[in-house]
């Protein structure tokens, strides 16, 4: 039976255990710096003391009211990401799935587009509070991920008619959000894109507290499941013979996955791309072990989208540049590079 | 390897010959055209639609007729023509119905285009936006066909993946820049989902000559592409030189679907449902796909465009809203029946 | 500088590589004009590699292949292939195109891109569809047929191409026994009334001693025996190619060998490598 450690020789073992540190390390350096950095600079000493429960009144405004949380719902949101795309990597055994592609992201916007639509009134302004909006953006999300699997049925434990079930609900997600763009003001328009390109910026701590809340359980399902994911170069009927329930099994990693996008979509908005990228920088520094690969992909994840957030504060102020968009620049290429080089998994 | 396709063992033999086939089409082309030009917001009568495209009277009605139901008149049926065919061959090429232009990713990456040559390079000429669309399109084409073959071979999975992850790579790009540029938000976005509606009259003429190309291309290609449906092996054995067949194809692709998009944007779907109609209509062949497939995308598109006037009346849909749902229920009654 | 009636076919230092790996190593073999050579060996031994080199589907392949003398890298795809026709190995079609439009798949390398559809093609087509009995199910899709029959009509696209030489890699490999027998006659048969000559891979001893004329032990990229069935089915032959300890009989029906494997043999003294 599969343990959730590594199974290496002791060296390899060390040797990768030393890379998850330093990736830990790295991860608290890059939070403190995207906490020091903006508009105005805080040295790093102040943040630390911050943190530590001292400091300045304003200096502690700045850290705990508005840096903090951007930084900490991109770790989060990031994070949840990348382990969604750990998982569908591996269950698909190709490292082109990603969150994006399973149609959560477009019915996460059609549900935020419909909520702009129906709560405003005629002077264009929101009758309820916008801290609903991650709400319906979530509704949207499972609605579509639930679509998704119940019209696919039986058919669900394929991986690519699962995804061509969720070209076509994103297509009619899409098709929607269109219509209701147009059909609503400008105003509900330019808002919903700009969820739709993806920012962190107007995330409260009660927004952060529900993505937790929400999180929490999930990932331990998630990580409860992880522990049987078959050896990626493993096939189906192999699999099976090892006495995994295989469709039973894809079908709820497959929805797990998709809970977690939904929940971190349902804040940031569109970054879904993260998920791509992620797991391959995870397996390429710490291999296959399952344990490393998760931890090394969460992090990977909450530190590009910390980054991407701290780049779009540093270099493009004072636009308000969404961290999608440099995820997105950053993930062009990336992308090409990965489908030209020799393909090692089963195409 | 048995799918529901296959599934009647009674001989399926065509009930319609291919030149009956022809005809009905071409005859519902015409009935769709007309409704084209006399259903909408108004709806005018026959001779008033005659009055107004022959005898130029200079009338209100004349004015509409000849100046806005005109065009879209001609440019629905050519860029639904483009993307049937285009989509056929995008279904040979890749040896899976699913495929389709859009679910390759050229659609986006012709969007990508235009939205990067207006709100980057202020592009506002038609023309110019038109040649953008087509140049984007050409460049999607080969990259993603081109990745996606080279490592590792062309596998369903693998085109499919491609093409959606490059779509919203694509889509990504554009909600951003659409977001820079809020005043064109708008429009941007009306024309991003697909439409016919406010084009002038003029890209129907630049779009004619590179339909046109792409359609002698791919009749040229029909022999080759008939024996591409089967595996490499057999298709080499039989003399095709493979390489080049799919080049000259794909070439063929870029010019049809960059036409469409040019003249009337993203029009999702239309790529991957003709192709399945032609097919029950006309079988296999090429020499018979590619003609169904245009006069079938055409009828398609026509009536779409029609049924968007009136969806949300007496505001305009975008076309695009409507093939998109009507081709992802198509899409979802394939899958759901495993007859692709 | 044809010798006295030569091969229809002479392979010569046909040389092979995959990367590294030498899959034919300078092979050289004749094939006899109007007969029915079949080559076998275990797996991994090049084959079907080799077969298919016959056919040009290799690129980077160095040596001859003659065809009646003239070098096939001289000729033309579509010329080539209105010689040799080839039936792959596992051939895959849509699953709901007829029978009629497989073969008329085989009419290709007769066609110029803008010509049409002829008379000559559809006398090819029919008579390749008689000549497989397939006629009555032209219309039917090829995903609704049976082993067998679908065998038989991907035979008949290759007869439509009416070549001289027909190649054909592992056919009868997913059949069942009485299809095998069915697809193997039919390939006899056209051998014996038609006169064309055949190369087939076999992956079965006993099917290919039985339906050879001219049989070929293919050994790690080499020729490593060629002639009569009856002098190639030789324990120490099958021993040192097969690595099978094996009994030869004469078949009682056919006047052919045929091989009773006892089990694995012992290790040929050979060098090891």
């Amino acid at each position: 039976m599969s343990t959730l450690a590594v199974t290496a020789p002791a060296g390899r073992r060390f040797g990768i255990g030393a890379i998850v540190l330093i990736i830990v390390g790295l991860f608290v350096l890059l939070t403190l710096a995207a906490i020091a950095f903006g508009s105005t600079w805080i040295p790093l000493e102040t943040v630390a003391n911050v943190i530590l429960g001292g400091g300045e009144k304003t200096e502690k405004l700045v850290v705990w009211q508005l840096r903090m949380p951007r930084v900490m719902a991109a770790a989060i949101a990031g994070a949840a990401i990348s382990f969604s795309g750990y998982l569908l990597q591996r269950i698909t055994r190709n490292e082109l799935a990603s969150p994006g592609v399973l149609g959560v992201v477009d019915g996460a916007a059609l549900g935020v587009v419909l909520f702009l639509a129906i709560f405003s009134n005629e002077s264009n302004a929101l009758t309820v509070s916008v801290a609903w909006q991650p709400l319906a953006a979530a509704i949207g999300a499972l609605t579509a991920i639930s679509l998704v699997f119940i019209l696919s049925g039986r058919q669900s434990s394929s991986a690519i008619r699962l995804l061509l079930f969720g070209i076509a609900i994103a297509a009619v997600a899409k098709a929607l959000t269109t219509v209701f763009m147009l059909v609503g003001p400008v105003y509900q328009a330019a808002q919903a894109a700009r969820w739709l390109a993806g920012a962190v910026n107007a995330i409260s701590w009660s927004e952060i507290q529900i993505m937790a809340i929400c999180l929490v359980p999930t990932v331990l399902v998630a990580l409860w499941l992880a522990k049987d994911l078959p050896p990626a170069d493993l096939d189906d009927v192999s699999s099976r013979s090892i006495g995994l329930n295989l469709p039973v099994y894809r079908i709820a990693v497959f929805f797990v996955a998709a809970v977690l996008t939904s929940i971190a979509v349902a804040f940031v908005g569109g970054v879904g791309f993260l998920g791509l990228i992620a797991p391959h920088l995870a397996r390429l520094l710490v291999g296959r072990s399952r344990f490393a690969g998760i931890l090394t992909s969460c992090l990977l994840g909450a530190m590009m989208l910390i980054g991407a957030d701290l780049l779009v504060r540093v270099v493009f102020t004072p636009l308000e540049v969404p961290a999608g968009t440099v995820t997105a620049i950053v993930g062009a290429p990336y992308f090409l590079f990965l489908l030209m080089r020799k393909d090692k998994t089963n195409g | 390897m048995v799918s529901t396709l296959a599934m009647s063992p009674q001989s399926q033999g065509l009930r319609l010959g291919p030149i009956q086939v022809y005809a009905g089409l071409i005859l519902l082309l015409g009935l769709s055209m007309l409704m084209s030009l006399t259903l909408g917001y108004k709806i005018y009568s026959l001779d008033q639609v005659w009055m107004a495209l022959f005898a130029h009277d200079g009338s209100e009605v004349a004015v509409v007729i000849a100046g806005l139901r005109l065009p879209r008149a001609l440019i629905a049926p050519l860029a639904g023509a483009a993307l049937g065919m285009a989509g056929v061959m995008v279904q040979t090429l890749s040896r899976n119905r699913i495929a389709s232009p859009d679910t390759l990713g050229l659609n986006a990456g012709a969007s990508l285009a235009v939205v990067v040559a207006s709100i980057m390079f202020g592009v506002q000429s038609l023309a110019g936006l038109s040649l953008a669309a087509a140049f984007g399109a050409f460049v999607t084409a080969i990259v993603v066909f081109g990745v996606a073959a080279s490592a590792g071979g062309l596998s369903p999975l693998k085109i499919v993946l491609v093409g959606v992850t490059f779509a919203s790579l694509s889509h990504a790009f554009v909600e951003v820049l659409l977001t820079s540029n809020e005043a064109q938000l708008q429009q941007l976005l009306f024309w991003l989902s697909g439409a016919f509606v406010d084009r002038p009259i003029a890209l129907f003429y630049n779009g004619l000559p590179v339909v046109i190309i792409g359609a002698v291309i791919g009749i040229a290609l029909s022999r080759a592409l008939d024996a591409l449906q089967a595996d490499d092996s057999t298709a080499a054995g039989l003399g095709v030189p493979l390489a080049a067949v799919r080049g000259l194809a794909f070439v063929a692709v870029a010019l049809l679907t960059g036409a469409a998009v040019s003249m009337a944007g993203p029009v999702a779907f239309v790529g991957l449902v003709v192709p399945h109609a032609a097919r029950r209509l006309v079988g296999l062949r090429h020499i018979h796909q590619l003609p169904a497939a245009a006069l079938f995308g055409a009828v398609y598109a026509t009536l779409a465009d029609v049924a968007a006037r009136f969806v949300i009346y007496p505001v305009e849909a975008p076309v695009g809203a409507i093939t998109a749902v009507v081709g992802a229920i198509v899409l979802l009654v394939l899958l759901m029946r495993r007859a692709a | 500088m044809a010798d006295l009636v030569p091969s229809r076919i002479e392979v010569r230092d046909l040389t092979l590589m995959y990367g590294h790996d030498t899959v034919l190593d300078a092979l050289n073999l004749p094939i006899p004009r109007g007969k029915v050579t079949v080559l076998a060996g275990p797996n991994g031994c090049g084959k079907s590699t080799l077969l298919r080199a016959i056919r040009r589907l290799h690129t980077g392949q160095k040596g001859q292949i003659l065809l009646d003398g003239i070098d096939i890298a001289s000729l033309g795809a579509k010329d080539l292939a209105r010689q040799i026709g080839l039936l792959a190995q596992n051939p895959s079609a849509p699953p709901d195109m007829t029978v009629e439009e497989l073969v008329r798949l085989g009419r290709y390398p007769h066609q110029a891109m803008l010509q049409p559809w002829s008379e000559k093609d559809g006398v090819a087509v029919n008579r390749a569809m008689d000549g497989t009995g397939v006629t009555g199910l032209k219309h039917r899709r090829i995903g609704s047929l049976s082993g067998g029959q679908l065998q038989r009509a991907w035979i008949a696209m290759v007869l439509a191409q009416e070549t001289d030489v027909i190649c054909l890699d592992e056919p009868v490999n997913h059949l069942d026994m009485a299809h095998q027998l069915d697809c193997l006659d039919l390939v006899s048969k056209l051998n014996k009334e038609d006169g064309r000559t055949i190369v087939l891979v076999l992956h079965d001893l006993n099917l290919a001693a039985r339906y050879a004329d001219q049989l070929v032990f293919v050994h790690e990229g080499h020729v490593r025996a060629l002639g009569q069935p009856e002098e190639l089915m030789k324990p120490e032959l099958l021993a040192e190619v097969f690595e099978v300890d094996a009994a030869i009989m004469t078949d009682p029906v056919h006047g052919r060998p045929i091989c009773i494997p006892r089990g694995r043999a012992k290790a040929a003294v050979k060098e090891l490598a």
